[in-house]
């Protein structure tokens, strides 16, 4: 049995792969997505880190290493790239406030302001300058949030906490689903008495609908108030990468979840399908042109053995800085190990270099040279690759 | 892969349906990887609260590191049914089959009674939830109809499992004839329970005497050049994943190779020119909730593809939330709670696109979401079988 053979089939689920797939399921052709879990977006802020050098996160550009990703898209390609995702985002429950040219910070779990370019709508009033007093409102035992930690040695923070009878930033979430239990939160907020300034949560006001719970709570206490994200599970990442998928999914696309690629189909240097790995018989997946956005180390795009490290779908060739012993910095904690520069390197058409596939493109945190955690750069790069490779596929199919 | 490729990374936590409910559930992630660390062959499980797990398996096709997450959990859940006596209302729905079966020879009298009052306190006693109408039983089962139906060069036997032969023989018998309008030889043989049920209430050597029995009669078939189509997702994943996996039956692969989801299968036949599908205009709105376990065969939305051909249609595709009802699971008093809190959550989703029916290819997801929501649930065949009826 022979499905219907896709214009374009992504690999890999996460925000480089939506981001190819929504920008060509809306271009009309017909697409779908393979990925073997959900995406590291998942467990991040949701809130979406492009450069954290400058003010303005084009500007580090130019101070980047000569192989980094980011010079084959252009400032102009980055901006456009960011400006899609916002458009994307606008018509779901959980838009985004800020513009590719300026980074912002926003109020960390731990206390630290973490530097970054657009976040979600339920961040955009996080701390700034000018806040003389912000008040934190926990939940009694919830784990990955303590925000003592946030509190310590500052004297314009202080926290109350509410028992929700549950202590996971998943069921605390779930609970602000139901407009019941808000009654009552909210209530108990308002007998609190708060001094004046901003309030501020984890990350758990509801799944679905973040931004009407925020702004129903915000209207009824008289506050301004915003979201600080957790330590992972992380609610926010969870709603950016729900939203996604549904998104994609709303727009005709296909998905085939929770499978690994078992085998790859060429002919010539064309790859004609990929099978996924199932009890049986594997599912054979045929498509025109394939993107290859696995991600690198944490989500097994990339896979390291004792001396080399390989790529898990078609076993291309990586880029690996040098052997084991230039991996890693002596101090763990420190950024920039050698590794993070590993990867697969593309030419300016997003086409890996060494290989013989015509029509594969390769985009997100599996790209060589990216360093992701040095730069500060993670779904920002996700999402300007995977739009140009995007752009570069359908040129390649008209 | 094995519980060492766990890297913590809580991914599964998040999609844990029983998780989100139920703080005495430790979620997939401890309950998993994390505790089987800790279990040992010969020593007595003490960890009662893996039986809180539903089985959606949600958490498993999550895992970015494929780690068999519900797997670990479900041969702990087995362990511990090993070694603990397990409540009555678990060998009760550990054989569905033969009391669906009862239930349909008396179908005129137990549909009555199971709404009684008084059956639902002796219910209540043996430790099942009353508070969502028991599915109801048809005489007219599908094994009392047509077998044999349509010619054609593509033959297939039909897997009904228990829902549809016993609560929804008209939805069986639906398939049954659009397949044979198709060009499709249709054959239905006397068959088991796929043995999930068993499975899922503990009770390893009946869903293998099932699935024996199943996997016997489907080889033979398959020997002779029919695939094995399925239409109860449950019973589907069961075929699939569990015949060659935990209940390793000698056929498994075999019968695992060459089963197909029914809208799979329809949607092939469409796709490669042996069939055309002129579907009429339906003019409705409708929620398609995806079946947890339809999600874990990994094979996409096959019924979603179909669905948009029907003009007039408006579908708004459901796959964030687990109906809670989960089988036999939401049936049982202790889990009443996780599965009503479950049910809202999902009928909430639903009611917020102002839909006019549900659609589920499960029956135990429609039995639910319709009770919660108020709306009509119907299968996705019902929908296709209904567009082609229209001149
Ligand atoms: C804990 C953590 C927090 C972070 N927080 C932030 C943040 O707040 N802001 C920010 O901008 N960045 C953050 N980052 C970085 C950022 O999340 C990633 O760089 C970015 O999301 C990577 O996206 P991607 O699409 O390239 O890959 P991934 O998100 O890794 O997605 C790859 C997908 O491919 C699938 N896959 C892998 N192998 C296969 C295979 N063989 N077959 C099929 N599918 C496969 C995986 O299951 C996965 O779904 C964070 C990273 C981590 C680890
Ligand atoms: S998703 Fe997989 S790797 Fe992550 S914690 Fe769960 S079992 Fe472990
Ligand atoms: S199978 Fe479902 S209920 Fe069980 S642990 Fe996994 S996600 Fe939770």
């Amino acid at each position: 049995m022979t499905p219907l053979t896709y214009d374009v089939v992504v690999i890999g689920g996460g925000m480089a792969g939506f981001t190819s797939a929504l920008y060509l399921t809306g271009q009309g052709y017909k697409v779908a997505i393979i990925s073997k879990g959900d995406p590291v977006c998942c467990l991040s802020t949701g809130c979406i880190d492009v450069l954290s050098s400058d003010k303005n996160p084009l500007d580090g550009i130019p101070g980047l290493s000569r192989d980094h990703p980011y010079h084959l898209v252009g400032k102009k390609g980055i901006t456009d790239a960011l400006n899609f995702f916002k458009r994307i985002m606008q018509d779901t429950p959980i838009p985004y406030s800020g513009t590719p040219r300026k980074n912002r910070t926003i109020l960390t779990p731990i206390g630290t302001a973490k530097t970054t370019c657009l976040v979600p709508m339920t961040m955009a009033g996080s701390e700034t300058e000018s806040d003389t007093y912000i008040h934190v409102i926990s939940f009694k035992g919830l784990k990955d949030f303590f925000p003592s930690y946030i509190t310590s040695g500052r004297r314009n923070i202080r926290f109350s906490l509410y028992d929700a009878g549950t202590s996971s930033t998943i069921g605390i979430a779930t609970l602000f689903e139901d407009k019941s239990f808000r009654r009552e939160f909210i209530s108990w907020i308002q007998n609190l008495e708060l001094p004046h300034g901003k309030v501020a949560f984890p990350a758990v006001l509801g799944i679905r609908n973040p931004l009407k719970i925020l702004t129903e709570i915000s209207d009824q206490i008289g506050r301004e108030i915003f979201e600080i994200p957790t330590l992972p599970p992380s609610i926010p990442g969870l709603r950016l990468f729900r939203t996604l998928k549904s998104s994609f999914i709303k727009s005709g696309g296909d998905n085939y979840w929770g499978k690994v690629i078992a085998s790859v189909e060429s002919q010539g240097d064309q790859i004609e399908a990929v099978t996924l790995k199932s009890p049986g018989r594997p599912s054979r997946v045929p498509g025109k042109a394939f993107i290859l956005s696995t991600g690198s180390f944490v989500s097994g795009g990339l896979y390291a053995t004792r001396n080399t490290v390989k790529e898990t779908v078609f076993d291309l060739p990586v880029f690996v800085p040098g052997t084991r012993k230039d991996w890693f910095k002596e101090d763990f904690f420190q950024a920039g190990h050698a590794i993070e520069t590993a990867g697969i390197k593309v030419d300016s058409s997003f086409r890996p270099v060494n290989t013989r596939f015509g029509n594969l493109f390769v985009s997100g945190s599996i790209l060589s040279h990216a360093e992701i955690m040095k730069n500060h750069c993670g779904h920002g790069l996700a999402i300007a690759t995977g739009f140009r490779a995007a752009k570069i596929c359908e040129e390649f199919l008209s | 892969m094995s519980f060492e490729h766990c890297v913590r990374c809580t991914v599964c936590v998040e999609n844990c349906p029983v998780f989100k409910v139920e703080p005495l559930f430790p979620g997939p992630k401890q309950a998993g990887p994390d505790a089987q660390r800790f279990r040992l062959d010969g020593e007595k499980s003490v960890d009662q609260w893996v039986r809180l797990c539903s089985q959606c398996k949600r958490c498993e096709v999550s895992c970015p590191n494929d780690v068999e997450v519900s797997e670990i959990i479900l041969n702990a859940q087995l362990k511990y049914s090993r070694e603990h006596l397990s409540p009555f209302s678990s060998h009760l729905f550990a054989n569905t089959y033969y009391i669906s079966g009862l239930g349909s020879l008396a179908a005129p009298v137990f549909n009555r009674v199971s709404s009684w009052g008084i059956s639902k306190g002796v219910m209540s006693l043996l430790g099942i939830a009353t508070s969502l109408p028991f599915p109801s039983f048809r005489f007219l089962t599908l094994q009392r109809g047509w077998k044999r139906r349509g010619r054609g060069a593509r033959k297939v036997v039909f897997f009904h499992g228990c829902f549809l032969n016993f609560n929804r023989p008209d939805i069986g018998r639906g398939i049954r004839d659009l397949l044979a309008s198709l060009g499709v030889q249709v054959i239905i043989p006397k068959q088991s329970c796929c043995g999930l049920p068993a499975l899922g209430n503990g009770d390893l050597d009946m869903a293998r005497k099932y699935a024996q029995q199943n996997a016997a009669t489907l080889a033979r078939y398959i020997d002779k050049g029919h695939d094995v189509v399925y239409a109860c997702t449950s019973c589907g994943l069961t075929l699939v994943r569990d015949y060659p996996g935990v209940l390793d039956i000698t056929l498994g692969e075999k019968i695992s190779e060459n089963t197909y989801n029914v809208h799979e299968y329809l949607l092939s036949l469409i796709e490669n020119g042996y069939t055309e599908l002129a579907p009429a205009q339906v003019n409705m709105t409708i929620a398609y909730h995806i079946p947890c376990h339809l999600r874990a065969l990994g094979i996409g939305y096959p019924a979603a593809r179909i669905l948009e051909r029907i003009p007039g249609l408006t579908c708004h595709l459901m796959e964030d939330n687990c109906c809670g009802l989960s089988g036999s699971y939401g049936f049982k008093k202790k889990n009443q709670g996780i599965s009503r809190k479950l049910g809202q959550l999902a009928s909430s989703a639903i009611r917020e696109r102002e839909v006019e029916a549900i659609v589920s290819d499960c029956g135990a997801c429609r039995m639910q979401l319709s009770h919660y929501t108020g709306l009509p649930a119907f299968d996705p065949s019902e929908l296709i079988v209904e567009s082609m009826k229209k001149p």
